[in-house]
């Protein structure tokens, strides 16, 4: 195998002196989709912010492409990774081509003139995920669904090699959520991507994801296959819930759900 | 971009150009008598002039304000930069009719209005920045008290001092005007100022479109957002401090001109900017012409400064503009 995109070791951080991240460990090669579990609070958005950069680990290294992140310069980083955050903002009157525009931003010249090449990654990136239609419409006459899709859309205008999401599906139905898991599998597998991202939905990161990664209280609890991490036992202690697993005949991941009885 | 920057100075052009019909008495039309005309012309151009500098600044100012500070409501005026300036030009004035010395005149009401501008905006940034960090919602509150406690020491100055309420046009730093007495000198201090000021801003004018956003999004779109706040604001306000030195607070303008260029081009900074600067120079140009016509001595009696009319015109302008937005918006939710 070859060296992974980003390898993160050791990683601590604290709030003051409150500790988020204990001790997390994790590799992200091109090609794979991983999955980040955990409760509310166990440090998945820390972390993630953590490994873009914008926090600084308090102890531990992440290395992106064999460099320290905080060694890259924001602007070369922007074009490897892409970031969505778990409330993604824009004006309201912006619309849709507008947004996307701004995916180019780490590769404006100065004044930020766009090259014809910036503008037609917009379109390309567009048509690929059936944007056309929106382009023109202001963000206020989206729908939650059609929003998130301009937020992905805008990621991927810059290019990146990796994607780093953050509870992506938390405005989502069921429809979209898939469809978004199948997109960004598609991605991974078509065009090499690697995307890592924060999700609380188990059974469906199991059916997403290549590579589960379960946190507990900042320290990873388990990782591997969903087969793996699934177990209830884990997962009931990570929860502290008690869970059943449920294996569904002729698929490979197990279903798992808090047992209510 | 290109074509906005070209029409926005074509409109300017011809607005500026109508303007030069009104005279200072407010008579509209040219003097057709030669010699009238020689004397008359270069001083009709040169308060064009600084009126279209004065709004193109403040129109400038304002975008930059509203992208930063992520609040449609900010004008240039929102973090101190007026009220610093009208308190130490008030304070000059003390001086200038306590000392009757020829050199603290000399210094002229102009430097001490600019000095006052920097002052204030400079304890603004202080107060709100933490560890080199600036935030929005921080900085308008510390901006709002500061103009609070600038405009209370310049009540409690104008009453301290029994001879300015006397003297009375004292008011002159608390509503602008655009001023006839400024010496070339001054003027191409502003001009420069405004100028490069607003290259600068132009240059950043692309990273400004990821401004409004969260700031971990404009990082992670290459953007050093706490740079870009910096050097927004601080480029914005030296640009609206050089035109408040020679004109005063002049109100609206710089709230105003942002939303309707806004209305016209639509939200991408980089056609922005020059839209808002060129509506912001005609209708300051347009304003004050409007002004000196409506201070006639047949109409009003007395000279009217402009910023009495922006603000009168303003207000009510902007509030229309809110109510039509608010329709927009219920229609959609």
């Amino acid at each position: 195998m070859t060296a992974p995109l980003l390898e993160a070791t050791n990683l601590q951080f604290a709030y003051g002196d409150r500790p988020v991240l204990r001790d997390v460990s994790l590799t992200l090669a091109r090609g794979e989709v991983v999955a980040l579990l955990g409760p509310n609070g166990t440090g998945k958005s820390t972390l993630i912010r953590v490994l873009l950069g914008h926090l600084r680990a308090d102890r531990g290294q992440v290395l992106w492409e064999n460099r320290d992140v905080r060694a890259w310069p924001r602007r070369a980083f922007a074009r490897r990774v892409a970031y969505l955050p778990q409330s993604p903002t824009a004006d309201p009157d912006q619309r849709v081509a507008d947004v996307l525009r701004t995916g180019r931003a780490p590769y404006w010249g100065a004044f930020g003139l766009e090259s014809a090449h910036d503008v037609a990654i917009v379109s390309d990136v567009a048509r690929q995920l059936d944007l056309i239609e929106l382009l023109p419409r202001p963000m206020a006459e989206l729908s939650g669904g059609q929003r998130q899709l301009v937020f992905l859309a805008r990621c991927l205008v810059q290019q990146p090699v990796a994607l780093l999401l953050d509870e992506p599906n938390t405005f989502l139905d069921l429809r979209h959520q898939v469809d978004l898991g199948q997109r960004l599998r598609r991605l991974a597998k078509e065009q090499g991507l690697a995307v890592l991202m924060a999700s609380h939905d188990l059974n469906l990161a199991g059916a997403l994801a290549d590579r589960l990664i379960l946190l507990d209280a900042g320290v990873v609890a388990a990782e591997g296959s969903a087969d793996r991490v699934l177990d209830p036992q884990v997962v009931g202690k990570v929860y502290g819930l008690p869970m059943r697993r449920l294996d569904v005949p002729g698929q490979v991941q197990p279903l798992i759900w808090p047992d209510l009885r | 971009m290109l074509a906005t920057l070209v029409i926005a100075l074509l409109v300017w052009a011809a607005v500026a150009s109508a303007c030069m019909l009104v005279g200072s008495t407010g008579h509209i039309g040219i003097p057709s008598d030669p010699n009238i005309r020689r004397f008359v012309l270069p001083y009709r151009i040169e308060i064009v002039l600084i009126a279209s500098l004065v709004g193109a600044a403040l129109g400038a100012a304002g975008v930059v304000y509203q992208a930063i500070l992520r609040n449609p409501l900010a004008d240039p005026y929102l973090l101190g930069v007026s009220s610093g300036a009208s308190l130490l030009s008030l304070l000059w004035y003390v001086g200038a009719l306590a000392t009757i010395s020829v050199s603290f005149q000399a210094i002229g009401q102009q430097a001490f209005a600019f000095a006052g501008a920097m002052l204030s905006i400079g304890i603004v940034l202080l107060i709100a920045s933490r560890r080199g960090r600036i935030e929005p919602v921080t900085l308008i509150l510390v901006g709002v008290i500061v103009n609070a406690v600038n405009g209370s020491l310049y009540l409690l100055i104008y009453f301290r001092h029994p001879e300015l309420v006397a003297r009375g046009g004292v008011f002159t730093f608390l509503v602008g005007g655009i001023q006839t007495n400024l010496t070339r000198q001054q003027e191409w201090l502003a001009a420069g100022c405004v100028g490069v000021g607003w290259i600068l801003l132009f240059y950043l004018a692309g990273q400004l479109n990821v401004a409004p956003l969260g700031e971990a999004e404009a990082e992670a779109l290459g953007v050093r957002i706490q740079r870009l706040r910096w050097a927004g604001l601080v480029v914005a306000s030296v640009m609206t401090a050089s035109v408040v030195a020679i004109s005063g607070p002049i109100g609206f303008v710089g709230l105003v001109c942002p939303h309707l260029a806004r209305l016209i081009v639509g939200s991408d900074q980089r056609r922005l900017l020059p839209a808002a600067t060129a509506l912001g120079a005609a209708l300051l140009a347009l304003a004050d012409a409007a002004s000196r016509y409506l201070s006639r001595e047949s109409l009003l009696h007395t000279q009217m400064p402009v910023g009495v009319l922006t603000g009168l015109l303003g207000g009510p302008f902007f509030l229309l503009l809110l109510w039509q937005n608010r329709r927009r918006t219920e229609a959609t939710p």
